[in-house]
């Protein structure tokens, strides 16, 4: 991606990993692509009583070229799919995209012609969330499973090819019992 | 559309009767029931034990109709399924009457009330007639309140019908189908009034007097109807029960592949799998009947040894790899073309194949292989048969032929070397229909009262096994009342498969169907064997059924088939016998095998003596479904698709052809004339047997021996003498009489757990004067040079010196253990305790 | 427009600092829910550990959204998973498509599909949200004994299904329901 190619590895990159990583899972700007009712869901998580900004995020942006997470709520029509896909090209690396709902996860209960059955025939998903429409906690918790992800994201090639045969895979542990209060 | 009649006056034909239904006035047939003309007119009226094959029982009374009679009303309403119609009735239906309307849901309220209303568990919710007649005539509410009758549940009938008494509405479809069509002690009513039950012999409570038909041990072939026609869900079978819903399963047309009767079926199947099979409606075949095997016998096509992918044989370690269909077909074109050009190769196909699988191997064999070496007969086989075949069978169709209707409508039947059950179930259910119906004389020869002899009234000529010729001769001499018997019109005289094994039968059979005009009838035992007979999967047959050795008919099928001139050839092949041993001889370099068991073979030391020598220094290609006793042998193994998979038709014993479609598509399995169309085309040949359907219309281009105006082309039969037997054997020798039981060993009905345990079992059987003669208390031990088999006595009407044992049952595997077949003499001896 | 107008909007803002935090502070205090809400489902089991489904479908059938798959498989004397002839052999439920409306347990005529309170269940791939019977297995209480097992608690099905509710309260017999209550 730039300078980080160019260092060696060991421990100071792999610090420079933690930091970078942190900086970005801590900064997430959503793009909205509210298209359905998961898309009421989604908003009142931005409120006050889920308060989304807790955690870093609370700017909805209408522009894709300043967000860096398109959470997809609600179930994606045939003629929706290439506005979606623009709408994610147009975003800068690094992004990540959450299916939300069981529609844009896999059609869901609309199992039919009009309806793409799950938005991962569109872009790369990173994160499914099922429900009918997920209640904010289900969101919440997705998008902080989304940022035990990004947290272990490599830096490079070499990071990527060494964690690639460390065969190592993120633990997406239930929110609530991750983050409990001790 | 209509417009306003004027009254006219219906013409009344003689025998019939003009009677008034719900206000239409309508003309029936004298005996007619009432609910069979309403329901010409289109007036349906509910009913659950009313069956047009069964005879009328008023059971359930739920057709209760209002009838007047000479324009004075019968004091109550009247079971229209008993009554039959009269001149002058008058008759009004739910449809017109208030009293009939409410008698009819009353007699709903009342079967309901012991009915457990347990819909959504029971496995006919959504195809039952109690709740379709519920819904549309019952009451919204009942109005007892009291505790429902219950039972222990289910009760095993056999391992393969389960009771569950609390659904039964007493309808009697059941106790009257064992009764009167199979003839089978199967189920009864016991006990009286609120009671009242229907169940076997175990679960009866009351001892003596209420035992069901006699006490005798339940065995039926054809108990899977019951559950068919049970208008609830009283009976259920094992092997669907809770399987699935009828809502969920699709239904798809097709006939049966097991016996050459091709009744009509329905299969039901879900997610890829078959879930059960029904009898199809076909009243010029199987009425509304199939046998136990053809209902229940179809997981052999899911077994876990199917064969899916093509097997080549490693070069390195000779044991068999998976491999693609390019290379395997690669490897058999060229070993089979190596084969053709040293000194030739042969086909061996068995009874399993479609007509037009059986057009593709005699395709293969006479233009690719270029070889007259074919024969469809893996069992025993002669050349006599092969001559009667040629003379007197192949061409002949439901219309010139012998049918069901007419085997039916027969004044005499006479069947010989032929066991109707154990063969031809459905043979067996028309024979028995003519006993009781149309008064049909039938005559069996044979060796003992079977249960084919008891059930259709039969008289028992019994001659010793082998000598079923010599008593055909004798029959003017020793039973003129017989041979008076089929010189009536419409005589028939039906024999099967065993036929072969008694030298001389045919040609006593041709000889007294000349002398009295009965018709002869040939009834194979396997599903294929009269398709591949037409397609030619024979040495002397072209396909279309001329002779090879007819020359015109060679150049115009040599025209159709766009091949040169002199391609095929024209000296008759060898037989299955023959090409075996002519390929332990080394004098065959090649084998095509499509399906074939080595121990239904004549003598299955010497088929596995020919595999071993040309799995050495020649070449088989196997085609099969499964592992077979050929797979070992086998350089290049071809897996081929089950009935189910593939479209096609089978022509059954009368020469009717029964089409039928893919039941599973998309499975990839491939049917055996398109594996060998691609393999030919390796071998630069054309078959233009790509699909069932090409295959079709290849064929019917052919010239068939039925098209030529002149018969001439018909060989005649060959002659043989009757074959003498020795007329007492001395000391422990005895003549072995023996056939197949419908449920036995067959590699299609494995994986059958509960079919199996309805089989019949597995004994010896042999005459009380016999057995005190020998001994022979407990078990027998029957043997030969080769090997020996012992089972269980069971005393029989058999002529003494002769033992009967089934053919291919339990441990009671004939051919392959003594190598010896009907009519070979064997050891007997007194069982060893083992 | 008054003149103190813009004042008064900030007197708004000033004035909430002084009330409640309406705030949820959700993966710190656990994940909140209704005593009925549709979360995944379990698949309950006899006080002795036999499971309670008796692979009917019915709950297939029920589902509008096509996720339940079940196949039914006859339980033998030595192998023996459920009291009665059948138990589900197979169960999966397809969370992607599962749109939580409770049908199936409406359908349920052993009352052994219900649903539980958890639905923190967003994964990174489609595979693992199709929960199979181990995932939906209710857990073994003490006490209970992992099928395949004879009936501990009666000769016939009925004693179980009949009796049921009696079984629970005889001493020595875990209560799940009770369990989960507390």
């Amino acid at each position: 991606m730039g300078i980080e190619e160019k260092l060696p590895n060991g421990i100071m990159l792999a610090s420079l990993e933690k930091l970078v990583n942190w900086g970005r899972r801590n900064s997430l700007w959503p793009a909205t692509f509210g298209l359905a009712c998961c898309a009421i869901e989604m908003m009142t998580t931005g409120g006050p009583r889920y308060d989304i900004a807790r955690f870093g995020m609370e700017a909805f942006r209408a522009s894709p070229r300043q967000a860096d997470l398109m959470i997809v709520a609600g179930r994606v029509t045939n003629k929706m799919a290439p506005v979606l896909r623009q709408i994610y090209d147009q975003m800068p690396e690094p992004k990540w995209v959450l299916a939300m709902g069981v529609c844009a996860s896999s059609g869901g209960m609309f199992n039919n012609y009009a309806v793409v059955q799950g938005v991962d025939h569109v872009v790369p998903v990173d994160i499914y969330l099922p429900g009918c429409p997920p209640r904010p906690e289900m969101l919440l918790d997705a998008i902080l499973k989304l940022h035990a992800k990004i947290a272990d994201e490599p830096i490079n090639a070499r990071r990527a090819q060494l964690l690639a045969e460390s065969g190592h895979r993120t633990e997406l542990i239930a929110s609530s019992i991750k983050y409990a209060k001790k | 559309m209509t417009a306003v009649q004027e009254p006219k006056k219906l013409e009344v034909p003689e025998g019939h009767v003009t009677l008034v239904i719900d206000d239409v006035e309508v003309v029936a047939p004298k005996g007619e029931l009432i609910i069979r003309t309403a329901e010409r007119l289109g007036i349906v009226i509910p009913r659950f034990c009313d069956h047009p094959l069964l005879d009328p029982a008023g059971a359930c009374r739920q057709c209760l109709v209002e009838v007047e009679m000479g324009g004075r009303p019968m004091p109550k309403p009247q079971a229209s399924c008993t009554m039959t119609v009269a001149d002058g009735m008058v008759v009004r239906t739910q449809r017109t009457s208030k009293v009939a309307d409410k008698a009819q849901q009353g007699v709903m309220e009342l079967l309901l009330i012991n009915h457990p209303l347990d819909c959504p568990i029971c496995d006919k919710g959504g195809e039952c007639p109690l709740q379709n007649q519920a819904l549309a005539h019952g009451r919204a509410d009942s109005r007892f309140v009291d505790v429902k009758r219950t039972f222990p549940k289910p009760i095993n009938v056999s391992t393969q019908v389960l009771l569950d008494r609390e659904r039964c509405v007493l309808c009697q479809r059941c106790t009257r189908f064992s009764a009167q069509i199979a003839g089978d002690p199967f189920i009864e009513l016991l006990e009286r009034g609120a009671d009242q039950q229907v169940g076997t012999e175990a679960t009866s409570e009351i001892t003596a007097l209420n035992k069901t038909s006699e006490g005798k041990e339940f065995a039926s072939y054809f108990s899977g109807n019951t559950i068919q026609i049970c208008p609830v869900g009283a009976l259920t079978s094992a092997q669907y029960r809770f399987r699935s819903r009828p809502f969920d399963l699709v239904s798809t047309p097709s006939v049966c592949e097991h016996c050459s009767s091709g009744c009509a079926e329905r299969t039901d199947w879900r997610r890829g799998k078959v879930q059960r099979k029904l009898a199809g409606n076909d009243p010029e075949v199987n009425e509304e009947w199939i046998c136990d095997k053809g209902r229940f016998a179809f997981r052999y096509a899911t077994a876990a040894d199917r064969i899916t992918r093509p097997l080549v044989r490693d070069k390195a370690t000779g044991e068999l790899v998976e491999s693609s269909w390019t290379e395997a077909l690669r490897m058999a074109a060229d070993g089979l073309a190596t084969a053709r050009d040293a000194k030739g190769a042969g086909v061996l196909t068995g009874g399993r194949l479609t007509v037009e699988d059986a057009y593709a191997y005699a395709k293969f064999a006479r233009i690719a292989l270029r070889t007259n070496d074919i024969d469809f007969r893996a069992r025993a086989h002669s050349d006599e048969e092969l001559s009667f075949l040629a003379s007197s069978v192949v061409g002949t169709t439901p219309e010139n032929g012998v049918t069901f209707t007419a085997i039916e409508n027969a004044p005499a039947v006479l069947t010989v070397a032929f066991e109707p059950e154990e063969e031809a179930p459905i043979v067996f259910l028309r024979l028995r229909k003519a006993a009781r119906k149309n008064n049909t004389a039938v005559f069996h020869i044979g060796q003992w009262t079977t249960t084919s002899v008891t059930k259709t009234s039969a008289s028992l000529l019994a001659c010793q096994p082998g000598g079923e010729a010599a008593a055909i001769e004798g029959l003017a001499t020793h039973a003129p009342d017989v041979v008076e018997a089929l010189r009536k019109n419409g005589a028939v005289i039906v024999f099967g498969e065993r036929a072969a094994q008694v030298p001389g039968l045919f040609s006593a059979l041709t000889k007294l169907s000349a002398e009295t005009g009965a018709k002869l009838a040939w009834i194979p035992r396997r599903a294929g064997e009269r398709g591949a007979l037409e397609a030619g999967a024979l040495p002397t047959l072209l396909p279309g059924g001329h002779p090879v050795t007819d020359a015109a008919a060679r150049a115009e099928i040599e025209r159709a088939w766009g091949v040169d001139e002199g391609t095929l050839p024209a000296e008759p092949g060898r037989d299955t016998s023959a090409i075996l041993a002519a390929a332990s001889n080394g004098k065959l370099s090649g084998l095509v095998v499509g399906g074939v068991d080595p121990n239904d073979l004549p003598d299955p030391a010497l088929a596995r003596e020919a595999l071993e020598t040309l799995s050495g220094n020649g070449f088989i290609v196997s085609l099969e479904l499964r592992r077979s006793a050929v797979h070992d042998y086998a350089h290049v193994v071809l897996p081929i698709a089950p009935s189910v998979e593939k479209a096609g038709s089978y022509l059954n014993w009368e020469g009717r052809r029964r089409e039928f479609g893919t039941t599973l598509e998309g499975t990839g399995a491939l049917p055996d004339g398109r594996v060998l169309d691609t393999l030919a085309v390796e071998m630069d040949v054309d078959l233009f047997t790509q699909t069932p359907a090409s295959a079709a219309g290849d064929f019917a281009r052919l010239p068939s021996v039925n098209d030529s105006s002149a018969n001439g082309s018909r060989p005649s039969m060959l002659e043989v003498p009757a074959a003498q037997v020795p007329s007492s054997l001395g000391g422990p020798s005895a003549l072995l009489a023996t056939w197949r039981q419908l449920l036995d060993n067959g590699s299609m009905q494995d994986d059958e757990p509960a079919l199996a345990g309805t089989a019949r079992p597995v004994v010896a059987r042999v005459s009380e004067s016999t057995a005190r003669a020998l001994g022979l208390n407990g078990t027998a031990t029957v043997s030969t040079a080769r090997g020996s088999i012992t089972l269980p006595v069971v005393h029989a009407d058999l002529p003494d010196g002769v033992v009967w044992l089934p053919a291919d049952s339990g441990d009671s595997t004939v051919r392959a253990t003594l190598g010896a077949g009907h009519g070979d003499i064997v050891t007997l001896a007194r069982g060893e305790a083992s | 427009m008054g003149m103190f107008d813009p004042l008064k909007g900030f007197g708004v803002t000033f004035s909430t600092m002084f009330k409640k935090v309406v705030t949820e502070e959700y993966p710190e205090i656990g994940a909140p829910a209704a005593a009925r809400y549709h979360g995944r489902h379990q698949l309950n089991r006899h006080p002795d550990g036999l499971e309670k489904c008796v692979g009917c479908e019915l709950c297939a059938w029920a589902c509008p959204a096509d996720a339940i798959f079940v196949e039914g498989g006859d339980n033998t004397e030595d192998e023996r998973y459920s009291p009665g002839e059948r138990y589900g052999m197979d169960y999966q439920i397809n969370y992607l498509r599962c749109i939580g409306c409770g049908l199936c347990i409406e359908a349920c005529p052993t009352r052994s599909l219900t649903m539980t309170n958890e639905y923190e269940i967003a994964d990174d791939n489609r595979q693992d949200l199709i929960y199979t019977k181990e995932d939906l297995l209710a857990p073994l209480l003490p006490g209970m004994e992992q099928p395949p097992h004879p009936m501990r608690l009666g000769e016939s099905e009925q004693d179980y299904y009949v009796d049921g509710p009696e079984l629970a309260k005889r001493p020595g017999v875990p209560d799940p329901v009770g369990e989960e209550v507390k």
